[in-house]
């Protein structure tokens, strides 16, 4: 995990990168509650804002032990960005891609569509550098905090 | 792992007793191939409705919601239901936005469910 000191205090940089293993997905909703609650999100906000973090991974598919996840959030004012970016994982052991995937990953994505249109301000994919990139955009809801 | 838990205990209403399985904590990606396998069971053990108990668990991703509403899609192949237990808002919130609400039977108590299956029962 990398913090970067703030040009202001309005500004902050958090990145958090780690093998394609399931488990560490949790340690991107956590960055989210954080990054969220500074932001001045209210509690529904705050748990909006880690689902639809945690919705960014599924687009990705199933996760294995050759690609990482890096989750870059960007906090201005009352205003959170998060690009996930999935990468080749550098030579770290992740998890072995399951023999039976129990996931319908094209339901999962229907569904992750529907959540973020719902969740956040705006969203979407790219292909950056030859690399894909899920990104959302949440504004703190006018009149809150 | 104790996230999923399974109750076939007996209930004393005379109204069948629908296998049930308790959810507890973050339902996830992590999590959801375990909760497939154990609505696998269920089904394997010849359940075509079944209780999903989710008044411990705190958040429910699309995959994991994914699973449910393919157990949900079994169920009603064999006649049956899929009932969901929730009041976390959070997860009545992911039901809301992808229009599963009506979908799913959904009760916020267990009391309430085993009063609208003696309903049914009476029937």
């Amino acid at each position: 995990m990398t913090y970067r000191e703030p040009r202001t205090s309005e500004y902050e940089v958090i990145e958090v990168s780690f093998p394609g293993s399931v488990e560490f997905v949790v340690l991107a909703r956590f960055t989210a509650a954080t990054i969220g609650a500074r932001a001045g999100f209210d509690l529904d906000e705050i748990d909006d804002l880690r689902l639809a973090v945690d919705e960014l991974s599924v687009s990705f598919g199933p996760l294995d032990g050759e690609t990482s996840l890096r989750f870059e959030f960007f906090r201005d004012g009352d205003t959170v960005s998060v690009r996930c970016t999935r990468e080749p994982a550098p030579g770290a052991p992740g998890e072995s891609p399951p023999e039976r995937d129990v996931i319908n990953w094209q339901q999962a994505r229907e569904l992750s569509e529907q959540l973020l249109e719902e969740l956040v301000t705006v969203h979407g994919r790219e292909i950056a550098n030859g690399r894909s990139v899920a990104w959302l955009k949440k504004q703190r809801e006018a009149g809150k905090a | 792992m104790d996230q999923i838990m399974k109750d076939r205990s007996p209930e004393e209403s005379g109204a069948p007793h629908l296998p049930t399985l308790e959810l507890a904590g973050e339902l996830d990606l992590a999590v959801a191939p375990l909760l497939s396998e154990q609505l696998d069971a269920l089904f394997s053990e010849g359940a075509t409705s079944i209780v999903v108990d989710l008044l411990r668990a705190t958040f429910l991703d699309s995959t994991a919601l994914g699973v449910l509403v393919n157990a949900l899609n079994r169920c009603r192949d064999m006649g049956g239901q899929l009932h969901l237990i929730v009041r976390e808002s959070q997860i009545l919130r992911v039901l809301t936005i992808t229009g599963l609400t009506d979908a799913f039977s959904v009760h916020n108590s267990r009391h309430e469910l085993e009063n609208g299956i003696e309903e049914l029962w009476k029937r």
